[in-house]
């Protein structure tokens, strides 16, 4: 159809081009001055060997997890508590959706400064009783830290998105519910969160899919640490080819995170296929 | 029953109160910046938070402008996320319209494919999409910042969902008055789209206006450079303070907020929100 | 064109004052050399990339405008990129044919550019030099080793420092220490004093006797890498083995670990260092001491104006550095030449580094108290010696010992950065650490090996 044409076209030069010759790419040696050298099979093998890619593997899947599923339950949590009735709600949902569009660098600068073990974080902490948190500087809390920022982001966002699930359900079948004796829990156990399905299912994959690709983040906040602690995917990938010149080792690495991506999204795919046989 | 309608009104705003402090929470970072931007340099790093700066420093904003060209680098990365925005607006669209309303052998396959694009990481693609854009001769110009980001995946499948919504009665019926295709376009779709428009319009302008990496491959000249790249070499340089980044963020966090100000009566009709006019 | 000749003849029999005032190796300079600052003959653009810097950068943008005051049909494009990201966006430019006729580069990339050879050989005639010799004469040792290769010049070193032990001498003072007499020589003083003048409440740190910087995998290596020198370690044997993780070189981590883990004066943890500005903890008194390159007193103004203006600070020689072991640590910037550039270009960039290079006390002025490489042509001058403790740091550079020169510097730095975090904040086993970043190291030279 030639409405799709020009996107198409697009898709081929400035996507697909490139996509498929990085692909090839990660057959070969390549450091950016010399042509790229035909080696087959071996950064895959050696990146498999490689333990900082085992690492940067595991912190990737462990972010996108944690990631995902705090992402879900504030983003839920949040559209339920706005889905009262009553004044200000929507200046409240107004408000928290500005962390969603607030620039990205300049988030990752503020609460570069928040995480100081004297910075603002901790000052609201101290009180409650814990101790001195080195969020940038203990491994333990790195990637928690990268993990806050990320739901601080991206929950409002959801919550909308949470909130329009929401909406749709009919009024009626509460009120069925509740005259049927049905109190606040079972009402949310059995008929929300069913009726809401869909929906979770939609925010879990694509919130997955957002934190596979993170990079300026850990990128500006961390750097990567401490040692390895937040050194995700992304950014191996980035230095690996532009800081130590081995785009076609990149390359490889760059696969396997498309491969990651690439089951989330399939996941996604075959939800939406099979609901929207009702509407066309 | 007067003290029936006044518990009832005093339980609704009670609600209001955890929500407020809730919301003022996920603010505070943001309060936070905006407060530091007016401090005085040492005021950074003394790591006791002054909410209200004893002694304001609005100079900071002029200052910050002038240490760098500033002024060029938000133009610029107005005029690349302007124009971003139209191509995706325009583009996402058409194809989003094309992939819902007209079939085709393969049309299903070729979402997948469209949404494939989603999954490969950019850094990745950076030399190659580079090379594309210098053999087209758009290194250090608008066109080459841009022309990668015209058309974005997401885009092309939130306007298929959306446009696939609308009853098809309606689109047979003008055919068969003899509308063209293009006027089908304008005057049934367009209209019934105006959230997802909204929507697609705000997050292409914001996904624009955030790029780093990019931006940073593609432009070696201030002339062409956008904001973000200017933040970090402006960070990087140990005349200016810190409290002068803030107040650059501050400044680079007013387009989107005002776009999303202006966009917000066309994104709510996408939610039914009467609901909350209690 | 008379006029012009003559202005420029001046200006060669002035240089030929100052200089001939100064050691015999200077005459070599003027002697064979051809006409200074010779016009290129065709109009041209050259484009010319280096780094920022509050007061590197705009001097060498100056002079470049100068240069092409002198040389209307000279257009320079001259840009400059974030320390980061220079070296990055060189790399992409010769991948994709848009790297700069010139730029400077920092000294431990010359392997890297060596290797793939990416840049031009310099013609140290057009450089005002009658030899090779005389040009490396006119260098410290250390500064030239890394330009060098089989017999050529391939890079003009531009600005090498030496790093010092900045004391605030009013803390030392209210220890009851004086600055001068109990400056530490050696890694044992240096924790006990450092040990004297830290001030903890409770848990907390409000002053730390001395700091070692975190931020960046550059500075871990600046700091780190005389110390391996001191104790006689060695980063890679003659095989091209890492063995940063023998002996020699836990004892050389001890040591870094020892502020902190044995003397209780370090917080590794606790830091308000900014990449531009490594040295903030000492500035905002935070520390008593710290290794840094020469600190402008603008920086030290822009962040601590009493300190400025009293002047209660003292660069002195870094702990370690011994008369037998003299190795404090430096590193700096050469001017460079894209190989791949027309030949025309190339010679026109010689003759821009000579004009550049041909004022260093203009570029003290501008710059001070970043040292210059060269041995000749600014030290003499009053306005330089004048310059507050500039003894101390002149020593300091000329003590100076180099870093490791290899071509996977990067991945090294990183690899020890990364060795040095997990040291110091995640209080990991010193040899743990170092057989990782060894082993590290190893693989990056099989990669590179494998190109």
């Amino acid at each position: 159809m030639a409405f799709v044409m020009p996107t198409i076209l697009f898709f081929l030069v400035f996507k697909y081009g490139p996509m498929l010759w990085a692909m090839g790419l990660s057959f070969t040696t390549y450091d950016m001055m010399k042509p790229p050298r035909w080696v087959g099979l071996e950064n895959y093998e050696s990146i498999l060997r490689d333990p900082i890619f085992r690492e940067a593997l595991a912190n990737t899947l462990v972010y996108i997890a944690g990631s995902t599923i705090f992402i879900t339950l504030v983003g839920l949590g949040l559209a339920l508590a706005i889905n009262t009735r009553g004044p200000g709600r929507r200046a409240c949902m107004s408000a928290m959706f500005l962390t969603n569009i607030m620039p990205i660098l300049a988030v990752c600068l503020v609460w570069r400064f928040l995480f100081h073990p004297h910075g603002l974080l901790n000052q609201f902490l101290g009180p409650l009783g814990f101790g001195r948190l080195d969020w940038l500087t203990d491994s333990a809390l790195a990637m928690p830290a990268i993990i806050l920022v990320t739901v601080w982001r991206f929950a409002p966002y959801f919550m909308v998105v949470f909130l329009a699930g929401l909406l749709t359900i009919p009024p009626e079948y509460y009120e069925a519910a509740e005259i049927d004796g049905a109190n606040a829990v079972r009402r949310f156990r059995y008929l929300t969160l069913p009726l809401l399905m869909p929906v979770t299912f939609f925010v879990v994959v694509v919130a997955a899919l957002l934190s596979a690709r993170i990079f300026l983040m850990p990128f500006i906040i961390t750097g990567g640490g401490p040692g390895n602690a937040t050194r995700v995917l992304s950014m191996l990938i980035y230095e690996t080819g532009f800081s130590y010149m081995k785009m076609g080792r990149a390359a490889a690495i760059s696969v396997v995170l498309f491969a990651i991506v690439m089951v989330l999204t399939l996941a996604q795919m075959r939800l939406f296929m099979r609901s929207e046989e009702e509407y066309s | 029953m007067r003290r029936r309608a006044r518990l009832h009104a005093l339980s609704r705003w009670s609600g209001l109160a955890p929500l407020a402090a809730l919301a003022f929470l996920f603010v505070l970072p943001i309060v936070w910046m905006t407060t530091t931007s007016f401090q005085a340099g040492e005021k950074m790093f003394q790591l006791t938070t002054e909410w209200i700066p004893s002694v304001w420093h609005p100079e900071n904003y002029g200052n910050a402008l002038s240490r760098s060209a500033f002024p060029r680098f938000f133009l610029n990365s107005a005029i690349v996320s302007a124009s971003v925005m139209l191509g995706n607006v325009v583009f996402c669209t058409l194809a989003g319209y094309g992939l819902a309303k007209f079939h085709f052998p393969g049309d299903r396959l070729l979402l997948l494919v469209i949404l494939s694009t989603l999954m490969l990481p950019l850094e990745v693609t950076l030399v190659p999409t580079f090379l594309v854009i210098h053999k087209l001769g758009w290194v250090n110009s608008y066109q080459g910042i841009a022309g990668p980001l015209l058309i974005d995946a997401f885009g092309v499948f939130l306007m298929r969902q959306f446009i696939l919504k609308i009853p098809s009665d309606y689109l047979e019926a003008a055919r068969i008055d003899g509308a063209g295709e293009l006027r089908i376009l304008r005057s049934i779709i367009l209209p019934q789209c105006k959230a997802a428009l909204a929507v697609l319009a705000l997050f292409s302008f914001r996904d624009s206006w955030d790029q780093f990496l990019w931006p940073l491959v593609v432009v070696s000249r201030d002339e062409f450079r956008t904001y973000p790249l200017g933040l970090v070499r402006f960070g990087d340089d140990y005349g200016n303070p810190p409290t002068e980044q803030m107040a650059i963020a501050v400044l680079a966090t007013l387009p989107v907020f005002l776009l999303f100000l202006v966009l917000q009566r066309a994104l709510r009709k996408g939610f039914d929100l009467s609901a909350f006019k209690g | 064109m008379k006029h012009a000749s003559n202005g420029r003849a001046v200006t060669r029999r002035q240089a030929i004052k100052r200089m001939s005032a100064l050691s015999a190796g200077a005459a070599a300079v003027t002697a064979g050399g051809p006409r200074v600052f010779a016009q290129p003959k065709a109009p041209m653009t050259l484009s010319f990339w280096t780094f920022d810097n509050p007061q590197q950068r705009p001097w060498i943008h100056k002079r470049v405008n100068q240069y092409m005051e002198k040389n209307p049909n000279v257009k320079v494009d001259f840009q400059w990129f974030t320390f980061a990201d220079l070296g990055k966006k060189v790399s992409v430019g010769y991948a994709t044919g848009t790297a700069p006729d010139g730029f400077v580069t920092g000294d431990w990339l010359m392997p890297t550019w060596l290797a793939r050879n990416l840049i031009a050989p310099l013609d140290v005639k057009l450089l005002g030099y009658s030899s090779l010799d005389a040009f490396r004469k006119d260098h410290a040792d250390a500064f030239v080793a890394g330009a060098i290769k089989d017999g050529q010049a391939y890079g003009y070193p531009l600005w090498f420092y030496g790093f010092c032990n900045y004391l605030n001498t009013k803390q030392f003072k209210e220890v009851g220490l004086d600055p001068v007499k109990d400056q530490p020589k050696t890694w044992t003083e240096l924790g006990e004093v450092a040990k004297r003048l830290t001030i903890k409440q409770g848990n907390k740190f409000t002053r730390q006797g001395f700091k070692f910087a975190m931020h960046a995998a550059q500075w871990t290596m600046i700091q780190f890498n005389p110390i391996v020198s001191q104790v006689g370690g060695q980063w890679f044997d003659a095989s091209g083995r890492c063995t940063i993780n023998n002996e020699a070189g836990v004892k050389a981590m001890t040591i870094r670990a020892s502020l902190a883990r044995q003397y209780g004066a370090e917080d590794p943890a606790d830091s308000i260092a900014t990449f531009p500005l490594p040295q903030m903890d000492w500035l905002k008194e935070r520390c008593a001491m710290f290794s840094c390159h020469p600190i402008p007193p603008a920086a030290i103004k822009s962040q601590n104006p009493v300190m400025e203006s009293e002047g209660y600070f003292l660069p002195v020689q870094m702990a370690g550095v011994t008369a037998d072991k003299r190795y404090t640590t430096c590193y700096g910037f050469n001017f460079v030449v894209n190989a791949r550039a027309p030949k025309d270009k190339q010679e026109a960039l010689h003759d821009m580094y000579r004009f550049i290079m041909s004022d260093l006390v203009d570029c003290w002025q501008a710059t001070a108290p970043f040292t210059l490489a060269r041995k000749t042509g600014w030290t003499d001058d009053p306005r330089v010696k004048s310059f507050p403790h500039v003894g101390e740091i002149l020593k300091a550079k000329d003590n100076g010992v180099f870093f490791p020169r290899t071509p996977i510097w990067t991945e090294l730095a990183d690899a020890m950065h990364r060795a040095v975090q997990k040291v110091m904040l995640n209080n990991a086993d010193i040899k743990a650490a170092l057989d990782e970043a060894a082993a590290e190291v190893d693989r990056a030279t099989a990669e590179f090996k494998k190109a």
